[in-house]
């Protein structure tokens, strides 16, 4: 295959010069998700290490929509008489505040009421309808616009699946690695997967804590994503060393092959990560209310996954070959 | 060349027929696009019915099936997920209280003799006449005007009720729905002729919802086991026209953000990658339909996402046919040798969202389902366009001379056999079209 001259190529960025630099960066990104992560897994009272919504836990979730302003005061009143009509631990909040309309659709909801509570899921639904007459004695112009409600015992089924869902996934790009790379390139792919799975669910972990976030089944998803799109990227970048290898491995040492194969690469990289990034942000900005905490998470896992398959995969298999020699 | 103009006509073929289909034939929407509800029901063994087979399935999903379409609201759906469960669907409704007290009824009927008394409650033995005996049930009103349901049994349930009330004469029978008893009149002789009545006897009458809700549920038939409400999500229609219009503008606005920028930062190319990028994006949709995939809001998500991955395949070939222009290669092979060296990246990064994809669907609940079967979708048409749309279309403008004007690819003059030397195989030489 190709024979670029290395030394005619001008690099950008020496990635295995600063390589304690790089890897601080990544430090300074994990460490407060691993915080967060132990955090939730110590206090809550399921281990979880994130917080985890009704899709897992089972409960209730009840969203009103009203072109009425909804102020905080509403949505405590709402609170109080929920738990004084018996309801336990109920959570109200506005999840959607006077939104642009994307066109001129009249009856277009305007302000989003959310009501969580544990699982109503008596045959008859009048629990459901209590809910929704509470609402409607405190926000009078307000309709039942979303009804989303899992039993408990699904929930941790749920949960179970996602988690094999997960394990599997890693499993299968580890295993398909391995199978068209060498064994020590799936290894440190995988650690690459789990810095980026890191980051997403300590992500997470942090916007339950200071802004309780709930998982829903989402989630996984995102996660799925971003690991996708780091594996994407960490391949593209571990092609571009093996194809310079086969050539140049006499010429040049591995860690001038892996800088050169990095910035090679690097506008490529860059690129096509910006152009997800604008699909990402315009379903952040004009998509619905109810994509958006999975678009963020998205929108960061990919920067974070773009930045370690240059950095964190490269420097990792650039000790990896010095070790090897020595 | 000619090959190419051929390829070319192809392309155009696909894409007229992919919009004809998108134009003809209707989207599936999900149901948190249209609005509408989805229960999942449980089946739970009983005292008669202690494991749940399937064929108590079968006869759950056919009661039930039966009750939905008593509510006359449309294009329902009845699925069975698993070895215990179903999945509801009913279009258009965002308040599932009529349909949930429909579904959870398990509409029991019994008629029962007195047994001892204990404590001075009356206990009911059963007779072995149930529901499964009626033939059919309606509503009617009483001599004294109040709301009865009037019940007529089958020929078998006509003889059992006449062996019944003849044993009885003189005393009470109940008559129980769902466990509850509704009236117990007395016997004063044998009911021949098979019809009977209940009237509310125990609560002080019926109201006329009451009976209606009694004869639809006992015309529909009764359930063979309980079935509890697992999960339930609605979405209202005006939230659902919400959702579609909103990801309709992210998505066009993110589509034309990103042509915007492969044309500013790759020129020429750049415009042929957004053809292609437009290209993909009618045959996706054309996919989606013919399958068909019901599109969600998880669904457009993935979609959204796999034009990221689409537009990757040709930002991976455009640099690396820069690279190759930079060597100083004639327009035919940089092309043809930047197409070849960026399709392992492609295959394999692809193949691997791939795998990740398989995984979701299999194991994954509805939405995520739908994420997966989308993305899969989109990445696989994106190997396809950037192959063949993109290629067809860069050597179709460019030919096969030398490249005169650097900046059609957004590089300068200077950059031209200034980077690196190529080194190749002879095999390689002879696979892009390199003449020495």
């Amino acid at each position: 295959m190709a024979n670029p001259d290395l030394m005619k190529h001008k690099n950008i960025i020496d990635v295995v010069k600063y390589r304690p630099l790089w890897l601080l960066i990544s430090a300074i990104l994990l460490i407060p998700c691993i915080i967060a992560i132990g955090y939730l897994m110590m206090t809550q009272p399921n281990h979880a290490p994130v917080k985890l919504g009704i899709d897992y836990t089972g409960g209730t979730i009840l969203q009103y929509s009203t072109p009425d302003e909804v102020s905080i005061d509403d949505i405590e009143n709402i609170r109080k008489n929920l738990v004084k009509e018996g309801f336990q631990t109920p959570i109200a909040q506005l999840i959607q505040n006077n939104s642009i309309q994307a066109d001129n659709t009249k009856d277009a909801p305007k302000n989003i009421i959310s009501v969580k509570t544990s699982f109503l899921g008596d045959t008859k639904g009048a629990e459901i309808e209590k809910v929704t007459n509470i609402v409607g004695s405190v926000v009078k112009d307000s309709a039942l616009v979303q009804t989303n409600s899992i039993g408990p015992s699904l929930g941790f089924e749920l949960l179970k699946n996602s988690l094999a869902a997960l394990c599997l996934a890693f499993l299968g790009i580890v295993v398909y690695i391995s199978f068209r790379f060498q064994s020590d390139y799936a290894f440190i792919t995988l650690l690459t997967l789990a810095h980026d799975a890191l980051f997403v669910i300590g992500f997470f972990a942090i916007m339950g804590i200071f802004f309780d976030w709930y998982i829903d089944s989402l989630f996984i998803t995102a996660v799925l994503t971003v690991i996708g799109f780091s594996v994407h990227d960490t391949i593209v970048v571990f092609d571009r060393i093996r194809e310079n290898n086969r050539f140049l491995a006499k010429k040049y040492t591995s860690d001038e092959i892996i800088n050169a194969s990095v910035n090679q690469t690097l506008a490529r990289s860059i690129n096509t990560s910006l152009t997800t990034l604008i699909t990402l942000l315009a379903l952040y900005f004009f998509g619905g209310a109810t994509t958006k905490e999975f678009v963020l998470a998205m929108i960061l896992g990919i920067i974070v996954g773009t930045y370690s398959s240059i950095f964190f995969a490269s420097v990792l298999l650039a000790w990896d070959k010095e070790h090897a020699k020595a | 060349m000619k090959n190419k103009i051929i390829l070319f006509w192809i392309i155009v073929a696909i894409t007229i027929a992919s919009i004809a289909v998108i134009h003809f034939k209707p989207a599936s929407l999900g149901l948190d696009l249209v609005g509408g509800a989805r229960l999942v029901l449980e089946a739970v063994p009983s005292s008669d019915v202690k494991k749940i087979t399937p064929d108590v399935m079968d006869s759950l999903q056919y009661a039930i099936e039966n009750r939905i379409n008593a509510l006359g609201v449309g294009e329902t759906v009845v699925q069975k997920v698993g070895d215990k469960r179903l999945m509801v669907e009913i279009p258009n409704i965002t308040d599932t209280k009529k349909a949930k007290e429909f579904l959870g009824e398990t509409a029991q009927l019994e008629f029962k003799e007195p047994g001892k008394t204990i404590d001075g409650y009356q206990e009911w033995l059963p007779t072995g006449l149930t529901g499964k005996d009626l033939k059919k049930a309606s509503a009617s009103t009483s001599a004294t005007g109040e709301w009865i349901v009037s019940l007529e049994f089958n020929a078998e349930g006509a003889k059992k009720f006449a062996d019944l009330t003849r044993r009885l004469v003189g005393k009470p029978m109940a008559i129980f729905f769902n466990g509850k008893l509704q009236s117990a009149p007395r016997i004063n002789e044998e009911i021949v002729g098979g019809r009977a009545q209940i009237s509310g006897g125990a609560d002080g009458g019926f109201e006329y919802s009451e009976v209606k809700n009694m004869v639809d549920l006992l015309n529909a038939g009764a359930l063979p086991v309980g079935a509890n409400i697992i999960e339930e999500n609605s979405v209202g229609p005006s939230l659902g026209a919400d959702s579609i219009q909103k990801s309709k503008f992210a998505g066009l606005i993110g589509i034309s953000l990103v042509m915007l920028f492969m044309i500013f930062y790759y020129r020429v190319p750049g415009v042929i990658a957004s053809i292609a990028l437009c290209v993909y994006s009618v045959i996706v949709f054309a996919i989606f339909k013919i399958i068909p995939v019901t599109l969600t809001l998880a669904g457009i998500a993935g979609f959204i996402l796999s034009i990221g991955m689409a537009v990757d395949a040709n930002i991976l070939i455009f640099e690396r046919t820069k690279e190759e222009l930079k060597t100083g290669r004639s327009l035919f092979t940089a092309i043809n040798s930047g197409f070849d060296r960026a399709f392992t990246s492609i295959f394999d990064s692809n193949m691997s969202t791939i795998i990740t994809c398989l995984i979701l669907y299999l194991l994954g609940t509805g939405t995520v389902k739908g994420f997966a079967l989308t993305l899969a979708i989109g990445v696989l048409v994106s190997m396809f366009s950037a192959i063949t749309v993109t290629k067809n279309l860069m050597h179709l403008v460019f030919g096969t001379g030398e490249l005169k004007h650097p900046a059609l690819f957004g590089l300068k003059e200077s950059d031209i056999n200034k980077s690196y030397t190529a080194v190749e195989t002879r095999k390689e030489k002879a696979k892009f079209g390199v003449l020495n």
